[in-house]
């Protein structure tokens, strides 16, 4: 069985002060570390989660990050998923932990996404991030792409273009809560609206930002946890698929079907499922991938009458993207995943941030990303041992 | 620190060779899987059925929109060709929102990409 003994994220948001990508991992790094009540020389294995080496201009950032850190013997390397990055290092350290080959992993996601390039070159990148040969050279971005899905999505599961704000309200108020967050904002449906046409039906309010930040986890054995860190949160299930890159050769290009196949292992590994989540972070890179999203999780049998009844709101039957999500809190790509585990660690133990702590214990959280339009889905659940109630 | 730095790529076009060159000509070539004759385009390597095999096939070009989109970079949608068994992400050069059928026009840059544009239309854009 495999732990989160510490957590740790530095503000998402677009950084001015000088400030590095290997600032924000060390900041990340030490405060989980030190949530862990373990010294860096406990710390057998780094694996770092990024997306490009274009923002940084950092090949190989583990080397460095490990040598800053003075991790230096470790065993370091960086793990790449598109947006999944996070998750997919998370699953790398869990592999190796129960495998026995590591005791305490600490996994870095960072990237410095909004503040080393141009907008429109970032853009640019990201336009190459699905297939570069055949849509990277049509010049389709990122949003035109996931706007024709959602088009597909709409069609078929009875959700319209009006339900996008519900989503994007939500997601920036609740950021408001959050001091970390990249966009906290209290939206009217007249300011969404009246927000530039970027693809339609995805105006500039619908979209998640590109932002700066890292953040770490310290993942253990149990056997090998800390006494002070006994009841930290457990990993329980871990998930991963893939899905045909080009959104035509989908049956439905706006069915997130590897998130429904990533959902059903993490799910058959956990001995639960998915309507015993109590809280979840989903991959929100758009108001509607969200709705996407939950759908394919099987988070919800009715997906337009619970969002229109707060189910997914901070108070609802299953808070969805307290944090923000992507949307609210920002989304550094390496460090989204990472985040989200951080997130639902703290959920859980029932230490977030006061504004958004869920009065009721939670026992399940879910953290959920993905790369492309869903091309690559990895997720986890986290559990809370039951000791940490009673 | 400031640092300006320019690539210049010269991509591989690898298997996928005589479809790029089809669209810098104006033509739909897709793969026809030798196992179960489906037809995909953009080509894939191996088919949904797992076939491995496959043969080079010119489609008339003619394409339907599923799904447009409009926005700051223009026009797209996912249409899907007549002959193809998959659909393809094409930008649309100069088709009215009501105009639904279309076909294959030259790419319109250096970069090889799927344009469509309005059925009896001259290509030059």
């Amino acid at each position: 069985m495999v732990a989160v003994a510490g957590s740790a994220l530095t503000p998402f948001g677009r950084r001015k002060d000088h400030s590095s990508f290997r600032d924000w991992a060390a900041e990340a790094f030490f405060g989980a570390l030190t949530m862990a009540d373990l010294d860096q020389s406990d710390i057998d294995t780094l694996i770092v989660a990024s997306e490009s080496d274009f923002f940084s201009l950092q090949l190989n950032p583990a080397s460095i990050i490990a040598d800053d850190l003075g991790l230096t013997g470790t065993m370091a390397f960086r793990v790449e998923g598109g947006g999944a990055s996070g998750q997919l290092a998370v699953h790398t350290a869990v592999a190796r932990l129960k495998s026995g080959l590591s005791r305490h992993v600490a996994v870095i996601g960072v990237d410095a996404s909004a503040s080393t390039l141009p907008a429109n070159q970032v853009k640019d990148l990201y336009s190459f991030s699905f297939d570069a040969w055949t849509d990277g050279m049509n010049g389709a971005s990122a949003t035109m792409l996931y706007a024709l899905s959602f088009q597909d999505f709409m069609a078929r599961a009875g959700v319209g273009v009006e339900d996008l704000e519900i989503v994007t309200i939500k997601n920036r108020r609740n950021a408001c809560d959050n001091p970390g967050a990249h966009l906290p904002r209290r939206h009217d449906p007249t300011e969404i609206a009246a927000s530039p046409m970027i693809a339609a039906p995805y105006r500039r309010l619908h979209c998640s930002p590109l932002s700066d930040g890292a953040a770490a986890v310290i993942l253990s054995r149990v056997d090998a946890l800390p006494g002070s860190r006994r009841t930290a949160p457990r990993i329980t299930g871990i998930g991963a698929a893939s899905d045909r890159t080009n959104l035509g050769a989908r049956p439905k290009p706006g069915d997130f079907a590897a998130k429904r196949l990533a959902m059903h292992r993490a799910c058959a590994m956990a001995g639960i499922g998915p309507t015993q989540i109590d809280a979840a972070e989903i991959y929100d890179a758009y108001a509607g991938s969200e709705l996407q999203s939950i759908a394919a999780l099987g988070l919800s049998e009715d997906l337009r009458g619970e969002l229109h009844d707060g189910a997914f709101a901070k108070s609802g039957r299953l808070p969805v993207n307290l944090s923000g999500g992507l949307m609210g809190q920002g989304a550094p790509a390496g460090a989204t995943g990472v985040g989200q585990m951080a997130t639902c660690a703290m959920l859980l133990e029932g230490r977030y941030h006061p504004g958004l702590q869920p009065a009721r214990p939670l026992a399940h959280a879910l953290a959920d990303t993905h790369g492309g339009i869903c091309t690559t889905s990895a997720l986890t659940i986290l559990s809370q041992p039951e000791a940490a109630w009673t | 620190m400031d640092l300006n730095l320019r690539l210049d790529y010269v991509l591989g076009e690898g298997w996928l060779a005589p479809y790029i060159t089809g669209l810098r000509d104006g033509c739909a070539i897709a793969a026809r899987c030798t196992a179960c004759d489906a037809v995909s385009f953009p080509p894939a390597r191996v088919c949904a059925c797992g076939g491995r095999q496959s043969a080079w096939v010119t489609l008339d070009g003619t394409a339907q929109v599923i799904f447009r989109s409009t926005g700051m970079d223009g026009d797209f949608a996912l249409v899907q060709f007549a002959g193809a068994s998959t659909g393809s992400i094409a930008r649309l050069q100069g088709m009215a929102a009501h105009e639904t059928m279309g076909r294959i026009a030259p790419a319109l840059t250096t970069r090889p990409g799927l344009v469509v544009i309005r059925e009896g239309a001259d290509f030059a854009p």
